[in-house]
């Protein structure tokens, strides 16, 4: 019998977000009133709990890992998980894992406050203005499709290899949905409020402020989200091609030295972060705008 | 959307017409930009993008290149599509297998296809196995998502019903759940081709920069070749104007494809 999970997965997003496991919310038979605790309850909530689903699935994974670099036996090719695990530890120590990853993120961060800055305001914009709109859509239209890993030979012309490069490309692709969720945000506001608040007689500021923002924001940031799971994507080819340091640099850098542990660490890494960053941003999306859940916007 | 072609009713300038206004504008700047440099200069210009476009066309080492990226795209998508649909299927009408891989697949989600680009390299060298490597890997993601999506949200009443009539678990999956999966499988699909064609432009570039020379082939690898080798921006330009024509073009064909497999979706 095919399981139909509950909570809401948006297929359209880029990084759409899983329902909670079944399990998570069930208490064990060994928690339930009235009932006796019993050794095998006990062993049945955790089996089926959600860590422990996600321990044994990596322990199994881990595993195969091990096995498969046993049989591979060719430690540049697959180094076994201990070795990784070695490799990351030595790696941590010299304090290169967070130097590298601090500096991808700060990159990350610049691009992403430019994006913002330029993309939420000239969303705001297009999306109330028609003339501005007619204007500028064709632009947005004619650029968009190109990839920012395309612009990457032309920025290391312009940028050189450096930091410039991997920010101007993280910006870019950070941009588009940006705009287009901040424009669609703003269009789908319901014409019910403003007619309300112009009834009310605020004025335009204040409805700018107080309804205008609050009901586009949940759409926003969609987008945000979006385009951090992009630009975090793109940060890593930029990096490898066109930049001295941070964590794409660092994979290949590793593997031209041919040490394959490090390089497995840093990708490790790469996964670690991205998915720490969601799940940060998935919660800032929550905290700051909880009304988004009655608005159909999947969280 | 943006072509829209009708004269307002009040007069003035119609709209297809201040649609282009902008992009004219700014290709005169750039033209005229372009004009106050010394004729060395490698510096890009609409007219040498132009020259550039013909001359690459002419010697068919444009169109060489476009066919061998698109044809390592799909083949890395038939790889992904394989890979991910049955994935897809086996995770979404069983729950067991959905708890069980989802941490797995939930942590290599994050993982951007380019930082497996130096495994696929050590595995394969720089060759064609690489790229498609980077390509599948990249379009797996969207399709399995996809497609454990629009299975765990078929009607249930169409399970039932199935079941009512005595059909068997695999028959049930075969006739109800994957037909009625075919919505999200198309979306998946569009998605993932999306980032198949980025992914190839960046592991031909990338394999192209780290390999030093002109081994792989395809529109990424002329890219790097025009910016490492021959300098030739325009040339660059015309590559990023045929990945943004070729990225529209597979965008739009989808679309089509939903469009006229699902006319009721519209």
């Amino acid at each position: 019998m095919p399981a139909t999970l509950p909570g809401k997965s948006p297929a359209m997003t880029v990084m759409p977000e899983d329902a909670p496991a079944v399990e998570t919310a069930r208490p064990n038979a060994a928690t339930a009133p009235g009932r006796r605790i019993s050794i095998a309850g006990v062993a049945r909530g955790v089996w089926r709990a959600r860590w422990f689903i996600s321990l044994r699935a990596f322990a199994t994974f881990i595993c195969l890992w091990a096995l498969l670099a046993a049989w591979v036996s060719s430690p540049l090719q697959l180094p076994s998980p201990a070795k990784v695990f070695d490799a990351m530890v030595g790696l941590a120590a010299k304090g290169e894992l967070l130097s590298q990853t601090l500096i991808s993120a700060s990159r990350l961060g610049v691009a992403l406050m430019v994006a913002t800055v330029i993309a939420v305001p000239l969303g705001f914009a297009m999306a109330l203005n028609r003339e501005l709109n007619t204007y500028l859509d064709p632009i947005v239209e004619l650029l968009r499709p190109i990839s920012g890993i395309a612009w990457i030979p032309l920025g290391l012309f312009i940028f050189g290899v450096g930091g410039t490069l991997p920010v101007f490309i993280m910006a870019y692709v950070a941009f588009f949905p940006l705009l287009l969720n901040t424009i669609d945000g703003v269009r789908e506001i319901d014409r019910k409020l403003l007619a309300a608040s112009r009834t009310m007689g605020i004025t335009r500021r204040a409805q700018m402020v107080h309804v205008m923002v609050p009901a586009a924001l949940p759409s926003v940031m969609v987008g945000f989200r979006i385009a951090f799971a992009s630009a975090w994507a793109a940060i890593i080819a930029a990096e490898l091609i066109g930049s001295p340091s941070g964590l794409g640099f660092s994979i290949e850098w590793y593997r031209q030295l041919l040490m394959s542990p490090k390089v497995f660490s840093f990708i490790v890494l790469i996964g670690v972060v991205g998915y720490l960053s969601d799940v940060v941003l998935r919660t800032v999306q929550r905290k700051l705008t909880p009304w988004a859940d009655g608005m159909g916007i999947d969280q | 959307m943006s072509m829209n072609v009708n004269v307002r009713a009040t007069g003035g300038i119609p709209n297809w017409a201040k649609a282009l206004t902008l992009p004219i504008i700014l290709l005169v700047i750039w033209q005229a930009w372009a004009m106050t440099l010394p004729e060395t200069s490698p510096a890009p210009a609409p007219l040498k993008v132009v020259q550039s476009f013909a001359e690459l066309t002419a010697s068919g080492e444009l169109i060489w290149a476009t066919i061998q990226s698109l044809g390592r795209v799909l083949a890395g998508f038939a790889i992904a599509m394989v890979a991910g649909r049955s994935l897809g299927v086996l995770m979404g009408s069983s729950r067991i297998v959905r708890e069980n891989l989802d941490p797995i697949v939930e942590s290599f989600r994050p993982i951007a296809p380019m930082a497996i680009l130096p495994i696929a390299i050590l595995w394969f060298g720089t060759g064609t196995p690489a790229a498609l490597t980077i390509v599948a890997y990249a379009a797996f993601f969207p399709l399995l998502i996809n497609t454990i999506h629009g299975v765990s949200r078929v009607d249930r009443q169409l399970i039932r019903a199935a079941q009512t009539m005595g059909l068997s678990r695999l028959r049930t999956v075969l006739v109800v759940i994957v037909p009625a999966a075919i919505p999200s499988v198309l979306l998946g699909s569009r998605l993932a081709m999306g980032v198949a064609w980025t992914a190839i432009i960046a592991a031909e570039l990338a394999v192209g920069a780290k390999s030093g020379g002109g081994t792989s082939g395809g529109v990424g690898q002329m890219m790097f070749v025009f910016y490492a080798y021959s300098i030739d921006l325009n040339g660059i330009v015309v590559c990023m104007i045929v990945v943004g024509v070729i990225a529209l073009l597979i965008d739009r064909l989808f679309r089509l494809v939903e469009h006229k497999l699902l006319p009721w979706r519209n």
